[in-house]
């Protein structure tokens, strides 16, 4: 991993993605200096699952073995915790690629059923920046690297993060208007004059809509107000973002690599989470199932179906290929993972203030099987971890127990989340 | 096999039709062309109308009633009123100018406390046992009586009364009422109707009863459906043990009905029912649907739908007069729109179009700089991405809308791009509310409100004292307008009656301007509903022709067909670049693909369907196509398609010149063969019988297949490696079906895709695969009907129209209304369905016949929840 201190220069060049990024000591909001830096959580979402065998490490507890898989982890061994055993409820009757992607951070039960048949309700990452939300100019970042250029999937394949039923917190492709929307300040107070009247338009509609109309008109409401808050919160930051002297992405999205625009995505969450403009931040490196063909350069010499290959994992050479796009997905990670580490923050590095979780909707992509869900979480969650373990959960304990740990870690006092039974009392420290 | 594919060759030319096939098709009688239908309705009355009021002669208690006091529906805002008691009848008479044969359709009064009568024209009975019954008082629809010879001068028609629904009340705790409302004489063709005249859904008295039916499910139906422990798909049919029973599971009836037609129940290897007990069972279940939609199934509620990226573009162009599109567009397949006139009712014989993806050198003349699009919306899993669920407005998305109406005003070509600038961004001295009136009006869809002419008006002078301009000040106005939610979103009044009422004229104008234009309502229509006149049926006719008539209603091909038909997975389609070197426009270059041309081909045909009003059928089968040269050989010359071309620049990337072909084979021709659908439905190296079938079986019969199991094996990629192996991938498919928990679907997909065996991965006509091994396109549709190749295929679907206009209806019924559709819009889809087959298919009668429709007419409260749960 190569590093460079720039000073107060960030350079974020689709290529040169791999330098790592400053401490930005003058982006941190006043309060920020004086107390203990906050806690942040991202989510580094990975589409049908991952093959198993090479996935799962055989050890338990502090002395476990990095899997085939996970080796690219090895650099950063210290500061991650490997959970198995951790289960999703999977409702019968419809696509088990969508609910992967649209249920996993809601673990909702199946008596939540949305209008389009899938259970869905408020995603944790929403539910945590209900109250993270509070602090920071954006309440959430929802980022995505879907490089697809056809339309072939709905919407539920292409969103881990819901505001709630048929409400999807939609995301962002494009690294460069993510960088705008961060950054140009001028950008955001340009909205606030018409506000006013759009709201005042939509208290007009409001009464003498029908019910499933006024939830709609809801989502327009809570847009208003949200993009209200943030003119405000941004334009108090204002001065310090000035600072920091950065400069856009160049290249095009539509022409990087596979691992240029993860990283580029990974690197705009990273200043994102470390300027704290949000707290919160999902990216989903591709969407669920998608058949058509991708490019990995540099990977596989041709173009790809990683969803077709899930279901012809029992054929060795498939296997072999799946393992190898797995191990991609982890070293992209890994490389977010580090450069997390080298953000110094206090006495530490912004990587031991995060809590930083890989993970899929499935386990196997073969069988659309939702127990013993992959997942590693990178960071120490301003201590409130223990990192540098492998926690084997008794068999069938619902991941919806670690969302309830994560909202209790970011302060969320929360009786149930989804499925959840209880607290994963073994990971909190 | 290799026999009859090397007969085909020469013998299956048009005109010729299927009377040349050797087989079961020699008997059967000419088929109807297609072809000879075209032509929209003029602008004259395609009917004649005969009021209730007015043209019938009153006879015993008949009077004339005003029916204004119940709503704008009734036509004439009257109908003529009689009562009476059981067998009385209302006798009378009306009068035909000309003797001739006539198609006569009757619309009548329902309301609480009206009859269920026998009519009888000329003494002959016309209608048997139609139930005026409905919980509150409303004009029934059409009711089609059928055909009738008639002499010039009157004729006689009378209504006995039979008695009433159960439900119904009686009148003065007797009798019963009936309301005429009006009866349309339609002048039939000069053509002798065809022999086989398809039926929609058996007549009531045909209606077999639940104890007749019962032993049929009994003996072909509860091996698996009841009588063991574990019943098969969850559904339980010995559990019902009576027609009550059936009607409290309408959706299982429904898909029961659907599956017993379509021969996929039961089973193939099982033993089958006869043609006489299968219909019996059928129309068993149809009923039941029926009753069920008529008198419970409340309408699905349409959610309010924010604008998609294609209609804010349409919208915004049409309310800021702009001189092309806002943004660059990559929806809009064809580049180029001189072509698409339809007021001259003539397509060209020559198209001259780029295609999006063939080069940035075509981007649009006329384009506003530094304006950046939302998102596209994506399409539903099954269905068109306009539907107000999945619609979503989100933090971005919001902030996405507030830069670029600022950034679509304050572009620099605004001034001179917008018809605005001659009339709002000129100073005048008249008050502000006056002049933004009509362009709020136009924008919003509804008369403007007080207050929102105050709000808009303060905003201007609040903005004008900000900048010191005007012109600055109405963009900033115009902005606004842009990111309200009166603009993004087609709301509508919630109804305070329980359970449906009919939408109001502004709101039906707005349903029209979205459905046909992707747009808002131009003056013309907005005057319309504000007269109120667009909710009389005759004017709604006349506004949907003149909207089909307008360049506008191109959106039916650009959002309706291309969505309709999935074109956009063409763009991410792989043939294997070393295999298929010819697909690739030149070699070493996989960006430039030939291939991408081909995706104007389905949609010139479906253009100019549109544009000369021919009947839809003709995308299953027609006799011409629009094909650039290259295009035309690759289907000519599939071995060498560009000659000795080599490597570079083998054609013309930016733009082509599409003509229309007349074709020499049957096996092109229509959508299914367009080698953009056969390169989309194949996978890199081999083609894909299972994508191609659950294409046809989505597309053509709106009936997708389920998802796949959790256990999906997956089949070779290569045919190659098939090949190695001795294997057809017909053969491999045959050993992947023979799996049970896969046969009863693949049943269903496979013969779909086998059809279409005949085409290669990038849809050129092969008769064989490697080392000679013959195809084998034979296989059966709707379970019972046996075809050798694709052209028999096509044969099936022509001579059994039905199978094929319904799902188009359907499709197009679900796109106009932005949901799904459910069992409760049945009645609606028969009712479309019959308008089509009467007119053979004319896109306009579909049109048209949508726009009539109960479902697109009313709205719901939206406080029940739809419909019961599913089975």
């Amino acid at each position: 991993m190569r590093t460079s201190m720039m000073g107060r220069r960030t350079f974020l060049r689709g290529a040169g993605a791999t330098l790592a990024l400053p401490f930005l000591e003058a982006a941190q909001p006043k309060a920020a200096k004086v107390s203990a830096p906050p806690t942040r959580m991202a989510f580094f979402y990975v589409p049908n699952g991952v093959a198993q065998k090479a996935w799962h490490p055989g050890d338990t507890g502090m002395e476990f073995a990095l899997s085939p898989s996970l080796m690219p982890l090895e650099p950063v061994r210290e500061k991650i915790t490997l959970h198995t055993n951790l289960d999703r409820i999977k409702v019968p009757g419809t696509d088990g690629h969508a609910q992967a992607s649209s249920c996993y951070l809601s673990s909702a039960t199946p008596d939540e059923l949305s209008p389009a048949g899938y259970p869905l309700k408020r995603t944790i990452d929403q539910v945590i920046a209900d109250e993270a939300g509070k602090h920071t100019a954006f309440r959430s970042l929802e980022l995505s690297c879907n490089s697809y250029r056809d339309n072939r999937e709905s919407v539920y394949f292409d969103n881990i993060s819901w505001y709630g039923h048929g409400h999807v917190a939609r995301s962002m492709k494009d690294p460069q208007k993510v960088f705008r929307r961060l950054f140009a300040v001028d950008e955001h107070k340009a909205n606030a004059s018409v506000l006013d009247v759009i709201l005042a338009d939509a208290k007009d509609l409001q009464p003498k809509l029908g019910r499933l109309d006024r939830d709609k008109l809801g989502e327009y409401l809570e847009s208003v107000r949200t993009v209200e808050r943030q003119i405000e919160r941004i334009t108090k930051r204002q001065d310090d973002l000035a600072e920091l002297e950065l400069l856009e992405p160049g290249k095009l999205w539509t022409a990087m690599r596979r691992d240029e625009y993860v990283q580029v995505m990974g690197d705009l969450m990273i200043l994102a989470l470390q300027t704290d403009l949000t707290r919160v931040s999902t990216l989903m490196v591709a969407p669920e199932r998608w058949d058509t063909p991708l490019a990995f350069h540099g990977v596989f010499d041709k173009p790809i179906r990683h969803h077709g290959w899930t279901h012809n994992q029992h054929k060795k050479e498939v296997l072999k290929d799946l393992e190898k796009l797995d191990l991609f997905h982890v070293e992209q990670f890994a490389r977010l993972v580090a450069k997390m580490n080298a953000v110094k923050e206090g006495e530490g590095t912004l990587l031991d203030n995060v809590m930083f979780t890989m993970g899929s909707g499935l386990s196997s992509g073969m069988l659309h099987e939702c127990t013993n869900l992959p997942t590693v979480i990178a960071g120490g969650a301003g201590g409130a971890v223990t990192p540098n373990q492998h926690l084997k959960h008794p068999e069938g304990t619902p991941i919806a127990n670690l969302w309830l740990s994560m909202a209790k870690i970011m302060g969320l006092e929360k009786k149930r989340i989804g499925d959840s039974t209880g607290l994963l009392g073994n990971w909190l420290a | 096999m290799e026999k009859s594919s090397a007969l085909l060759d020469f013998a299956r030319i048009w005109p010729v039709l299927a009377i040349v096939s050797m087989g079961w098709a020699a008997d059967k009688p000419k088929a109807f062309d297609y072809h000879s239908v075209s032509g929209r309705p003029g602008n004259g009355e395609p009917t004649s109308r005969l009021e209730g009021e007015s043209a019938f002669e009153p006879k015993g208690t008949s009077r004339v009633q005003g029916m204004k006091n119940f709503g704008p529906h009734w036509s004439g805002d009257a109908h003529l009123l009689w009562n009476g008691i059981d067998g009385e009848k209302m006798e009378t008479s009306f009068t035909v100018p000309e003797p001739g044969e006539y198609a006569l359709t009757l619309v009548l009064t329902l309301a609480p406390d009206y009859g269920v009568f026998r009519i009888r024209l000329n003494g002959k009975v016309a209608a048997e046992a139609v139930d005026l019954y409905a919980g509150r008082v409303e004009v029934g629809r059409p009711l089609p009586l059928g055909k009738f010879p008639l002499d010039q001068g009157p004729q006689a028609m009378s209504f006995e009364l039979m008695g009433g629904n159960p439900k119904a009340r009686k009148f003065r705790g007797k009798g019963y009422l009936l309301g005429l409302d009006y009866l349309e004489l339609e002048r039939t063709g000069e053509d002798p109707p065809p022999k086989d005249e398809p039926k929609v859904g058996p007549a009531l008295s045909q209606t077999p009863s639940f104890k007749e039916v019962r032993p049929l499910l009994a003996r072909h139906c509860f091996a698996c459906h009841g009588d063991k422990e574990k019943v098969k798909g969850k559904i339980n049919l010995k559990a019902l043990v009576s027609r009550d029973h059936f009607l409290r599971t309408p959706e299982l009836a429904r898909k029961a009905h659907e599956s017993v037609v379509l021969h996929e129940m039961p089973p193939e290897d099982e033993e089958q029912p006869g043609p006489a007990a299968r219909r019996k069972i059928a129309a068993f279940l149809d009923s039941v649907v029926n009753q069920y939609a008529r008198e419970n199934a409340p309408l699905r509620p349409v959610v309010m739908r924010r604008m998609n990226r294609y209609e804010y573009n349409n919208a915004v162009r049409d309310l800021l007069e702009l001189r092309g599109d806002v943004f660059p567009l990559p929806e809009r397949v064809i580049r180029g729109d001189q072509h698409f006139n339809p007021a001259s009712g003539r397509f060209p014989s020559e198209v001259t179009a780029g295609n999006r993806t063939l080069g940035k050198n075509q981007i649009e003349q006329h384009i506003l700089t530094d304006v950046d699009p939302f998102a596209i919306d994506l399409q539903a899993e099954h269905g068109f991405n306009n539907q107000g669920e999945q619609l979503g407005t989100s933090t971005i998305l919001l902030e996405s809308l507030l830069k670029l109406g600022r950034s679509i005003v304050n572009s620099p070509e605004f001034d001179g791009y917008s018809g605005l600038s001659s009339s709002l961004l000129k100073e005048d001295r008249e008050d502000m509310g006056n002049r933004l009136r009509p362009f709020l009006e136009k924008a919003f869809r509804q008369p403007a409100q007080e207050a929102v002419l105050a709000r808009y008006s303060d905003y201007y002078r609040s903005e004008k004292k900000r900048t010191g301009s005007h012109a600055q000040a109405i963009k900033n106005v115009l902005s606004a307008v842009l990111a309200s939610p009166k603009f993004i979103y087609f709301s509508e009044e919630k109804s305070k009656v329980e359970p449906r009422a009919p939408v109001s004229a502004h709101e039906l104008a707005q349903r029209l301007g979205l459905f046909i234009w992707s747009s808002i309502p131009d003056e013309k229509l907005m005057e319309s509903a504000a007269s109120g006149r667009l909710l009389n049926s005759g004017e709604l006719e006349k506004q949907v022709l003149r909207m089909l008539a307008d360049r506008k209603s191109r959106a039916l091909a650009e959002n309706f067909a291309r969505q309709w038909l999935r074109l956009d997975q063409l763009i991410t389609a792989v043939p294997d670049f070393d295999r298929f070197n010819e697909y690739y426009s030149r070699i070493g270059c996989e960006q430039w693909k030939f291939g991408l041309q081909t995706m104007l081909e389905p949609l010139l045909l479906f253009e100019s369907i549109l544009v000369e009003d021919r009947s839809v059928m003709l995308l299953v089968d027609s006799n011409y196509a629009y094909r650039s040269d290259e295009l035309q050989a690759w289907y000519a010359n599939p071995a060498k398609p560009f000659g000795n071309k080599q490597n570079r620049n083998r054609f013309n990337t930016k733009v082509q010149k599409f003509r229309k072909r007349s074709l020499t084979t049957r096996r092109e021709g229509g959508v299914m063969t367009t080698a953009a659908v056969l390169t989309m439905t194949s996978t890199p190296l081999r083609t894909s019988p299972i994508k191609r079938g659950s294409w046809v079986a989505g597309v053509l019969f709106n009936d997708p297949p389920p998802p796949p199991p959790d256990v999906v094996p997956e089949i070779e990629e290569d045919d190659r490696v098939l090949a190695a192996q001795g294997l057809t991938i017909r053969d491999r498919l045959k050993q992947h079906a023979s799996d049970q928990a896969c046969a009863s679907c693949h049943a269903k997909i496979d013969p779909l895709g086998f059809a279409l065996e005949s085409f290669d991965p990038v849809g050129r006509w092969r008769q064989s695969y490697a080392k000679n091994v013959p195809v084998d396109a034979s296989g059966k549709l709707f379970g019972d009907r046996p075809f050798s190749d694709v052209i028999e295929f096509k044969d099936i679907i022509l001579e059994n129209p039905e199978s094929f206009m319904r799902p188009f209806g359907e499709h197009m019924l679900s796109y106009a209304l932005g949901r799904e559709l459910r069992v409760g819009d049945k009645a609606a889809v028969d009712e479309i369905t019959r308008r089509a087959l009467r007119d053979k298919g004319k896109f306009s009668s579909f049109v048209l016949a949508i726009a009539h429709s109960l479902p697109f007419r009313y709205k719901t409260n939206q406080e029940s929840k739809g419909e019961p749960d599913e089975n």
